[in-house]
């Protein structure tokens, strides 16, 4: 399938990003990728360690030096930034430090952000408004990263970028963001493009897949391109896959 | 001596006046360090001004102003560094302020004559605040208070989550570098009361013995500057009243202060 299959209009593409290549000195780390998102979509990325995923998400989000052409809702990403969220991969603290949940959301918004806007974000990803009074060093994986997504939700996105959201999480925390992937989606029509080496996670909530080794190497929804041939391909060796079923 | 005064004493109330000063300054931006983990930074930095004031002395210049201009330029250079270089920031930190305090000894081997500015840079003297210095400290202190004012919501965003920050439209380059400076001008006002040796102790001190007793980031934020204010005004009583080195006393105020914090909340540290 072309990386251009579904949407090649670049006003109409929620993501249309062309030609783009990220090099780290000599080394190309993303190679001339093309590819548009059509809005209120869910996009992963997948692809071993060190493939670029998460170079390539960070220089869609302008994050890197980049050669090529990226828009964001037919617009620059510097026109666009209120129609943008970010979820980032590391957020690594000081587990002591003394900031509770509703100071860590503010700080997207500042005085502009009600407490009504705040307890209905923190409500859309499933947590009670008794956590904003929790220091943030104090939340599990799961509710921590939860949070971090309430707090890209206060500007009511209309694209959500997702690196790793459930890295490093339990069973219980990954259905939860699971679950909030499908509000976004099916309630708000929010277009996202995820990062994700969960293989089984993806296959329940994209709608499409792109198999990533510093080009696209596969492209289509998860149970075309999520074989066993596939993976093998991309992974370098046998990658099993146990099929869950898929909720749409 | 009754405490009414020795307050009646010019001296002591400039220097008094001007660690106030330099206790708010040093405690706001003192929060940020500790969220970025980068205490290394003020103390390379008072320790690089030493070439500064050399350079002053020799040229028979105002210590403070030129220590000033030197800790910018190092601080900016910092910055520049990082960006450009492959090396961790704290190595190249290192590497500038030995360097640069290097640099400072190789030029007193120069100015002749005993150096009473040079030992009150060192150790920090409570004799040594001029009425100049503290226009200057309160000057600079306004201006970097005034922009810690009006963003430490994109800063304390920024320390905790740089890339978010970014996308969501903070000018994260742009502060970062006003931060280095701040934090730069800031450590050389604090050189004259706390000396080059000990002035960082003031940034790292208060808000390490608030985020001891702090329930959310207001407190900490709070705390950390009547914290810092105590330190400085027991620190720098004491000091007179027991003829003591102005720099060392409020240091140790402060390590008193951290290690009573830490009994009452019987948390480890």
């Amino acid at each position: 399938m072309s990386p251009h299959s579904k949407t090649t209009n670049n006003s109409q593409s929620a993501i249309f990003v062309e030609n783009l290549s990220v090099n780290y000195g000599d080394k190309k780390v993303v190679d001339n990728v093309s590819f548009s998102i059509d809005p209120g979509t869910v996009t992963a990325i997948v692809g071993p360690n060190g493939s670029g995923k998460t170079t390539l998400l960070k220089a869609v989000l302008g994050l890197l030096p980049i050669e090529g052409q990226v828009s964001i809702l037919g617009a620059p990403l510097h026109k666009v930034r209120h129609s943008v969220g970010y979820v980032p991969q590391r957020f690594t603290f000081d587990r002591d430090f003394p900031i509770i949940v509703e100071e860590f959301l503010r700080l997207s918004l500042g005085r502009q952000c009600s407490a009504h806007r705040i307890v209905t974000s923190i409500k859309e990803v499933g947590l009670t408004p008794l956590v904003l009074e929790r220091k943030i060093g104090s939340l599990s994986g799961g509710q921590l990263q939860r949070v971090l997504i309430a707090q890209a939700l206060l500007h009511d996105p209309a694209v959500l970028f997702l690196d790793e959201p459930m890295a490093g999480i339990d069973m219980a925390g990954e259905n939860a963001i699971h679950e909030v992937i499908e509000h976004l989606k099916d309630d708000h029509g929010t277009t996202i493009l995820m990062v994700s080496h969960d293989i089984v996670a993806i296959a329940c909530v994209a709608d499409r897949v792109f198999c990533f080794n510093k080009k696209i190497i596969c492209d289509g929804p998860p149970k075309k391109v999520l074989t066993d041939e596939s993976l093998t391909g991309l992974f370098g060796s046998k990658h099993l896959l146990h099929h869950r079923e898929h909720r749409r | 001596m009754p405490l009414l005064e020795l307050l009646s004493f010019p001296f002591l109330q400039r220097t008094i006046l001007a660690g106030l000063m330099l206790g708010l300054l040093l405690a706001c931006l003192g929060v940020f360090v500790m969220l970025r983990r980068m205490a290394f930074f003020g103390d390379g930095i008072a320790h690089a001004s030493l070439a500064g004031i050399a350079i002053a002395l020799l040229a028979g210049l105002a210590p403070l102003p030129v220590g000033l201009v030197w800790a910018l330029l190092v601080a900016m250079i910092i910055f520049w560094l990082e960006k450009k270089s492959k090396l961790p920031t704290d190595s190249l930190i290192g590497i500038l302020f030995t360097s640069s305090m290097a640099l400072g000894v190789i030029l007193m081997r120069f100015t002749p004559g005993y150096q009473p500015d040079l030992v009150s840079y060192l150790f920090g003297s409570i004799l040594s605040i001029q009425v100049s210095d503290l226009w200057i400290t309160a000057g600079l202190s306004t201006v970097i208070l005034g922009w810690l004012f009006f963003f430490k919501r994109q800063l304390t965003f920024m320390s905790l989550t740089e890339e978010a920050a970014e996308v969501s439209g903070v000018k994260v380059s742009l502060h970062t570098l006003i931060l280095y400076i701040s934090l730069a001008l800031a450590t050389v006002l604090g050189v004259k009361v706390l000396g080059i040796v000990l002035v960082s102790a003031l940034l790292i001190l208060p808000p390490a013995t608030s985020r001891l007793l702090a329930k959310n980031f207001k407190q900490y934020f709070t705390l950390s500057v009547i914290i810092a204010e105590l330190t400085i005004l027991i620190g720098l009583l004491t000091s007179f009243y027991f003829d003591l080195p102005s720099g060392a006393t409020i240091v140790l105020t402060g390590t008193l202060l951290f290690a009573i914090a830490a009994l009452i909340k019987g948390k480890t540290i």
